[in-house]
Order: C-alpha cells, then structure tokens, then sequence
C-alpha cells in the first residue's frame, strides 16, 4: 500500500502539475500511518513557479544582499562627511538617510524572500554584472560621492526593472505578478524620486564649479547648509 | 629616451592643476593637539565596530530563519531583526564618537567589511536564545578590551572613551544579556511540558499577543 502511495506521489511530483490539493493528499495520507510525527512536505508557502523556474528567486536574494552592502557603504560616506575636516553636516545627512532606506529594505527583502517559502542565502550574488568595486572608496569630496550615490543607486533601480522583467517577460516558464507588483510597490517609485534628487544636486553642483570655480568654497558651504534642511 | 619621457610626464603633472577644472575646495590645515586618542584604543575601538556590524548580520539570519514558513516564528523574527538594527546603531554610535574625537578623516573605507553570518540554522527558539546569549556575553568581553586598551595606552588613560563605553555599552550589554537569559529561562521551563505549544505561545508573547 505504501509503495503504491509513493509511486502515485512522485507521479505527481514529476508532472509537476500546479494541483491545488497537494497539501491535503500529504495530510491524507500521512494521518493515516503508524507514526507520531507529520512531514507534510508539500505543505509550505511556495505556489506558481517561484524557485523551481527561472532565477527571480535566486535575484531576491542577491538583492537583499545589494541592499545590505550598499547600506554600510552609504553609512560609512555618511560617517567621512562628518569628520572635522569634511565637516559637511548636509551631506552627512543624504548619505544616512540613504544607508537608512537601504537597510530597511534589506529587512523588507528578506521577509519577502521567506513570504516566498524559500530560505534566505546572505552569500547569494545576482548574475547581473556588479558595480566596479576595486577602486571602492568612500573618501571622496563632495562631487565625487554625489556622483557615486547617483551610480549606485541607478544600480539598485536597474536591478528592480531586471527582477521584475525576469518576473514577467523575459521567463517563459515564470509569470509571477507577486514580485512584479511588490518590486512596483516598495521600490520602483521610490528608486525614481531619489535618482532624480541626486540629479538635480549634481546639477546644482555642476553649475558652482562651471563659473571658473569663482564661487565653489561659498557655494559648497551654502549647499551644504542647504542639504541640512532639506534632506 | 625614457628619461626625457618621464621629465615631460613630470611637467605635465606639475602644469595640469594650472588649466584642470577644480571640483573641491582644497584640503586645510588647523591645529591637530586636541585629537589625543592613541592608536592601540583606535584599533580596537575599529575592530569593535567591525563586531558590532557582524553582530547585526548574524541577528539578521536569525530573523531570516524564524521568518521562514516551515518555521513561522514571527515573534523570534520579530526580536532578532530588531536586534539587528540596534546593531547597527551600536555601530553608528561607536562611529559617532570617533568622530567627536577628531577621528575618521582617513581609512573610512576600511572600517567595514562585510561577510555572510556564520550561521544560519537553529533547531528551535531556546537553541538561538542561548546562541544570543554567547554571542552578546562575547560582544561584551570584546568591550571590555576596548576599555583596557583605552585606559591603558601609554601615558594616556582615555578617561572620557572609558567612562563612555562602561556607562552606555557595558550598561546596555548587561541588561540586554540579562532580558535573553531570562527569555530562554521561561521558555526553557515552557518546553520541558510543552515543547510545541511553549515555543508557540512564547512567540505570540514576543509579538504582544495574548494567547
Ligand atoms: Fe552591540
């Protein structure tokens, strides 16, 4: 009887079909036997072909990981801006408020990752091409790490759309309007505003340093000032 | 050849800033006798940064792991991820202070670094309370050398680092190891009638549910 239960279930499991009932047959036939504990393998939180197809499962992760690096890297330019020398306590600020947003995502990530039914890898890397980190350095002066923050965060927004296309579009095997609509949710809107934010600063900055760089110690300081306020 | 090469690399380098467009202010110099931390205390108080950043992933594995939904722990999450972010802040906190002191104007970069947490699996509640426990009785030995080198630097005792680090960390670590200790008492007592139900009305209680 249990051979044939067997059969029957790895018949299932090799179709792979999206059955609705497959808990319930677990728990159907599991009940019934001379045994004090459940295993219940097919009771679990993963639906449509999230992990088993394509790598949007495998992306979450590296993504919450990105999240992660990025978070104590912003802290760390956060950190240099506000030694005595730097001394630019605006700055400082953007950098903290980006190293915030960063490790509340993180967070946010690997929550959804285990909403998924899978298990969180801290080692996990996207496919995607990473962002030179040979040079890495965050003792940069004002333009430089503004320049940066602009870099890194088109990085994490174009990382999103990859996610969310691969969610989508690109899989043939994988249609998973979940992610598609948590990516949309917490971070495609949100990444759009703080590239343009960025943007625009390096903008203002460029325009100080254009004018024979007459202006650039007053105007440094005066953004800075400004930074403070509005960050 | 090479050295007519090298003498016009040479003039070119000194000529440049002449017509290169400057994009910073340039750096200045003010007087350097008030920043006094010696650097057996810098060290360490670098190296427990870099600790209270480990810290926080591994409080993040954690958090990961109860959140899974084989597991479904969200009280434990729920104490382990916010573990995490005061972590965090712990380190931001020990940044903060160097900073006071005139510390940070170079190797930032260095001051971090991150690496996958060591581990990630606990066979249930009470075996990753008491993982915590250690981990913050080891934060807190690790503190603890940060004050002795720093009180013990070459004619320099660094009153103010140490009275800093003994009244705000020391004093938060032995309350925090304290709260855990006491979690895994009660849950332990819980368990050894009860295994399953204990740990679940034990992680409701975590999340401020009354069961
Ligand atoms: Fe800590």
């Amino acid at each position: 009887m249990k051979v044939i239960a067997s059969v029957a279930l790895c018949l299932l499991a090799c179709v792979g079909a999206l059955a609705a009932d497959q808990c319930y047959q677990d728990v159907s036939l599991d009940c019934g036997q001379a045994s004090n504990t459940l295993a219940l393998p097919r009771c679990n939180a993963i639906y449509g072909e999230y992990g088993r197809h394509g790598n949007v499962a495998k992306e979450l992760q590296a993504y919450a990981n990105l999240h992660l690096e990025r978070s104590y890297e912003y802290l760390l330019s956060a950190a240099y801006f506000n030694n005595y020398q730097m001394n630019r306590a605006g700055f400082s600020k953007l950098f903290k408020k980006l190293s915030d947003d960063a490790w509340e995502k993180t967070i946010d990530l690997i929550k959804h990752v285990t909403m998924r039914g899978d298990v969180m890898n801290f080692a996990q890397r996207s496919i995607q091409k990473p962002v030179e980190k040979k040079n890495y350095t965050v003792e940069l002066h004002e333009l430089e790490s503004l320049a940066k923050a602009l870099d890194t965060q088109k990085e994490l927004a174009e990382r999103a759309f990859y996610i969310h296309r691969e969610a989508t579009r690109n899989s043939e095997h994988l249609h998973d309007p979940e992610v598609a609509q948590y990516l949309e949710e917490e971070f495609v809107e949100d990444q759009g505003k703080r590239i343009r934010d960025l943007a625009g600063h390096t903008s203002d900055l460029k325009q100080f340093i254009t004018n024979n760089g007459q202006d650039l110690s007053l105007a440094l300081y005066l953004f800075d000032e400004y930074l403070q306020k509005v960050v | 050849m090479k050295a007519i090469l090298f003498a016009v690399v040479a003039l070119l380098a000194v000529c440049a800033p002449a017509f290169a467009t400057q994009c910073h202010v340039n750096p200045v110099n003010i007087p350097k006798e008030w920043v006094t931390m010696h650097r057996s205390c810098r060290d360490s108080m670098r190296h427990q940064i870099q600790e209270e950043v480990a810290a926080s992933l591994q409080y993040l594995a954690m958090g990961a792991h109860f959140s899974k939904d084989t597991v479904n722990r969200p009280g434990f999450a729920k104490l382990f991820f916010d573990a995490a972010s005061e972590e965090r802040e712990h380190a931001m906190k020990l940044i903060e202070y160097l900073l006071m002191r005139g510390e940070l104007t170079s190797d930032v970069t260095s001051l971090i670094t991150i690496r996958p947490p060591e581990r990630n699996n606990w066979a249930n509640g009470v075996e990753a309370l008491e993982h915590a426990v250690k981990m913050e009785s080891s934060v807190t030995k690790s503190i603890r050398a940060v004050i002795s080198a720093c009180e013990s630097a070459k004619d320099f005792n660094d009153y103010h680092l140490v009275d800093y680090l003994a009244g705000e960390f020391l004093d938060e670590q032995y309350k925090g190891q304290r709260d855990l200790a006491g979690k895994a008492s009660t849950l332990k007592k819980m368990l050894e009638r009860h295994p399953a139900l204990g740990e679940f009305i034990f992680d409701k209680k975590l999340l401020g549910i009354d069961v």
